[in-house]
This record gives structure tokens, C-alpha cells and sequence, in this order.
């Protein structure tokens, strides 16, 4: 084992100096009527304040579930949700709703625009449903995400990576404590997916807390610096990895033989 | 892979002194191939020897000497870009014989070498998304292209070892359970 690998090992289970504990799992199951799909089998785990993680996994491994649990849009079977000292578990359905609108901001893979309403509307709505205008606010995240020029315009006359990025503006408008992310650039092409993940990294520079789920361990890694792989229910790995500057040969050998005779 | 189609390939379209080559060759593979000078030197000495190269003009100042391609040398280069790489595929991390032998030994702890096969694998594409950004930043596109390649192949590992993890592919047959 090299000094490296074993800095890592020993980061394990969190390096909590100057941090702030944000979400906390205990011994969560959430079992699913009718099959194990998306169920979870005894999950813990923490995350700090100002982090960037992304929860890996296989179609069905849980990962989804994971997130919908911390976002209050589902109940656990057993165990304890707490999202910035609260625990979900103890709020009803008017507070969980009032939870979820205060505190998480939600950004899926088919973006859940309303057809009826322009990108500004749709951005506008959890403000309006906290009595908050906001519409300078609004106007300020559609600037800063490249947006503002399709305002007016209704989500069938965008692109999926400029409806994206209105449902981005939408989860922030509220400020929210946690922004959530599951597979957002799945619906995307590549360009637009990785614009999008640029945008989700400049966020968290700026100090927002981001919990992402995605099957692209490419897109993972280049962002996030915690990976959590969920396979069959359970956290199998808590990965904190390094971010230093190698050079070219530290990365990559091309493996040459000497010129043949 | 062979350094001498690299150093062909290099002086099609212009002749080149044997310091040259060697940045060049340099420049595109971003350091990630440390080739050392002599390695040049006594490659284009075979290369003319065999014909596929020839000297241009006389020896300047400091005994600097162009070589360009011959009309063989071209050809030689032609026929090697034409070919695919076909053959064998070339497996070289110990890895592999490792997943190997600890099926077969007692305590061979399989889950706890594919998880930490795993976080480095996880590492490693950190590792090189932070190259290719770096490379792109910087304009060098063969550098960014050949980072990508190993992205792509990172990933697959990444893919082999969550297989391996799993029941069906992993753990059947093993004295480690």
C-alpha cells in the first residue's frame, strides 16, 4: 500500500474539521411492495455542508431512493432521515411539503417543465408557492444560466439542455439548502450534458451542497470529489478522492519498445 | 508500439533534425512516452540503414542532421497506418492474475480487492478528467485524445468490476465466502 492509497483509506467515514454535518442516514431500510427494486438495505451515511457527492450504482441498486428520501418526496420503512437537523421522520405531511419548499431543490432527468407555463412561470413557481415575488431573483439565476434571452418562450420551444437549465433555476430559487440531482444530464446529449455538469460545479464553488445520482462514472468523477457506490440496497464504497494536479506521465504510460531491427 | 513508425510518421511533410523529432514526438503523447535521445538517434540510424529514411543535405553546424522520408519509407508508413491493430489484445496491469489467484487462495479476500480496485479505478478517472480539462485548456488536442481513450477504458474497468462484484460473476466458486 503506497502513502496515497493509504491517506485515502484513512479519510474513510468522513474528515469532519470545520465541516457541518448537513445530512445524516441511520440504518435506513425502505422496503417496496411487490418487488426489491430501488429498495434500501440498512444505509448510513453522512454528508458535510458544501460538499459535492455523487451516489453511483446500476439501474434499480437504490440510488434514486436515496435521494427521494432526503428530499422528503418519500418515506424510509426503518431508520432516520435528518437534513439540517431535522429529523423528516418526525413532520407531517404539511411540514414535509413545507420542508421540501424551504430547503431542497430537485433537478430530474426529464425536467418536469409545465408545458403551459413560459421558462420564467416555471422558474417563479416555488417562489410563489412560498408568497415570495422573487422575480428579480429569477431573472438574475436565468442570467447567470444563460437563460434569460428564452424567458417569454414556453418549454416546447426549447432545447432539452435549455429546459434543463430552466429546471436548474427553478430548484434554486428558493435558495435551497441541499440541491438535488438525479441523472440530469441523462436526457441529454453530451455537449449539453456537460454544460450542464459545469453549471452544477460552479454552484457547488459557490458553496452549495450537492447530492448527485448518475451512472456515468466519467461525469461523477470529474465533478464530485466524494462518490458513494450503492449496490443492492446497501453504501458498498465511500470513495473521498484526491484532486492534485499530476502530470501527463503520472496519469498515463503509452507503453513503447525499443525500434525493431 | 513501435517507435520507429513514430518517428516515420513525424517526418512526413518536412524533414526534421533528430532533436526535433524528439519534441514533436513529445509534444503529441504529452510526456506520457519518455523517449531520450539516443533512442531517436539510433532509431533514424536504423531507418536509414534499412532505406526508409535518407539524410538531407550535409551535416550543419554541431553535426545536425535532417533526415527525410524515402519513397520506401513512405510506403512503409502507408501500409502500417492501413492496418488495423488486430492480434492479441494486450492486458498489463497485475490485476488481472491477481482477481485470478485470489479465487483460488483461502482468505483471498475477493470483495475487499474489488473495492479498492474499484476506489483506484475511481481515482484514476479524476485523475485523468483533470488531464484532459488541463489538455484542452491548453490547446493540446492530441494530448486531450488520447486522455479520453483512457477514460473510456477506465470506465470499462470500472464496469468489470462492478460485474465481478456481483453474484453471478464474482463470488460463485470461491473458497472466500
Amino acid at each position: 500500500m503506497d502513502g496515497r492509497t493509504f491517506f485515502r483509506t484513512f479519510r474513510d467515514g468522513g474528515d469532519k474539521n470545520g465541516m457541518t454535518e448537513l445530512v445524516r442516514l441511520t440504518d435506513v431500510t425502505k422496503v417496496y411492495q411487490g418487488g426489491i427494486t430501488g429498495a434500501l438495505n440498512g444505509v448510513s451515511v453522512a454528508v458535510e455542508k458544501g460538499e459535492f457527492t455523487a451516489i453511483m450504482g446500476p439501474s434499480g441498486s437504490g440510488k434514486s431512493t436515496m435521494l427521494n428520501l432526503v428530499a422528503g418526496v418519500d418515506r424510509p420503512t426503518s431508520g432516520s432521515v435528518v437534513v439540517g437537523g431535522t429529523e423528516l421522520g418526525q413532520l407531517g405531511e404539511t411540514g414535509l411539503a413545507r420542508f421540501r419548499r424551504d430547503h431542497i431543490g430537485f433537478v430530474f432527468q426529464f425536467f418536469y417543465l409545465l408545458p403551459n407555463l413560459t421558462a420564467l412561470e416555471n422558474v417563479l413557481i416555488p417562489a410563489q408557492l412560498k408568497g415570495n415575488p422573487a422575480s428579480g431573483r429569477a431573472r438574475e439565476l436565468m442570467e447567470r444560466l444563460g437563460i434569460i434571452d428564452i424567458a417569454s418562450r414556453y418549454p416546447a420551444r426549447l432545447s432539452g439542455g435549455q429546459q434543463q437549465r430552466v429546471a436548474i433555476a427553478r430548484a434554486l430559487i428558493n435558495k435551497p439548502t441541499l440541491l438535488l440531482a438525479d441523472e440530469p444530464t441523462g436526457a441529454l446529449d453530451t455537449r449539453s450534458g456537460e454544460q450542464v455538469m459545469e453549471l452544477l460545479s460552479e454552484l457547488h464553488r459557490d458553496g452549495q451542497t450537492i447530492l448527485l445520482v448518475t451512472h456515468d462514472a466519467k461525469l461523477a468523477t470529474r465533478h464530485a470529489a466524494r462518490v458513494l457506490s450503492v449496490i443492492d440496497g446497501k453504501i458498498v464504497d465511500d470513495a473521498r478522492l484526491e484532486s492534485s494536479e499530476l502530470a501527463a506521465s503520472d496519469v498515463i504510460r503509452v507503453r513503447g519498445e525499443e525500434a525493431s531491427r | 508500439m513501435s517507435l520507429k513508425y513514430g518517428v516515420l510518421g513525424l517526418l512526413k511533410g518536412e524533414p526534421l533534425h533528430g532533436y526535433e523529432v524528439k519534441n514533436r514526438f513529445e509534444g503529441m503523447l504529452g510526456g506520457t512516452w519518455d523517449v531520450n535521445i539516443g533512442q531517436i538517434y539510433t532509431t533514424l540510424q536504423r531507418l536509414e540503414r534499412d532505406g526508409l529514411v535518407r539524410p538531407v543535405g550535409s551535416r550543419g553546424d554541431r553535426g545536425k542532421q535532417l533526415y527525410e522520408l524515402s519513397p520506401d519509407g513512405e510506403k512503409a508508413l502507408d501500409h502500417w497506418l492501413a492496418q488495423p491493430d488486430s492480434g492479441p489484445q494486450q492486458l498489463h496491469e497485475d490485476i488481472y492474475v491477481k482477481l485470478l489467484l485470489a479465487t483460488r487462495i483461502a482468505n483471498g479476500d475477493l470483495k475487499g480487492m474489488l473495492a479498492r480496485q474499484k476506489r483506484a479505478y475511481l481515482q484514476r478517472l479524476r485523475d485523468l478528467n483533470r488531464l484532459e480539462e488541463g489538455a484542452r485548456r491548453d490547446g493540446r488536442i492530441d494530448l486531450a485524445r488520447l486522455v479520453r481513450g483512457a477514460l473510456l477504458h477506465t470506465e470499462a474497468d470500472l464496469k468489470w468490476m462492478d460485474e465481478l462484484s456481483s453474484e453471478r460473476f464474482g463470488t460463485e466458486g470461491t473458497k472466500t465466502e
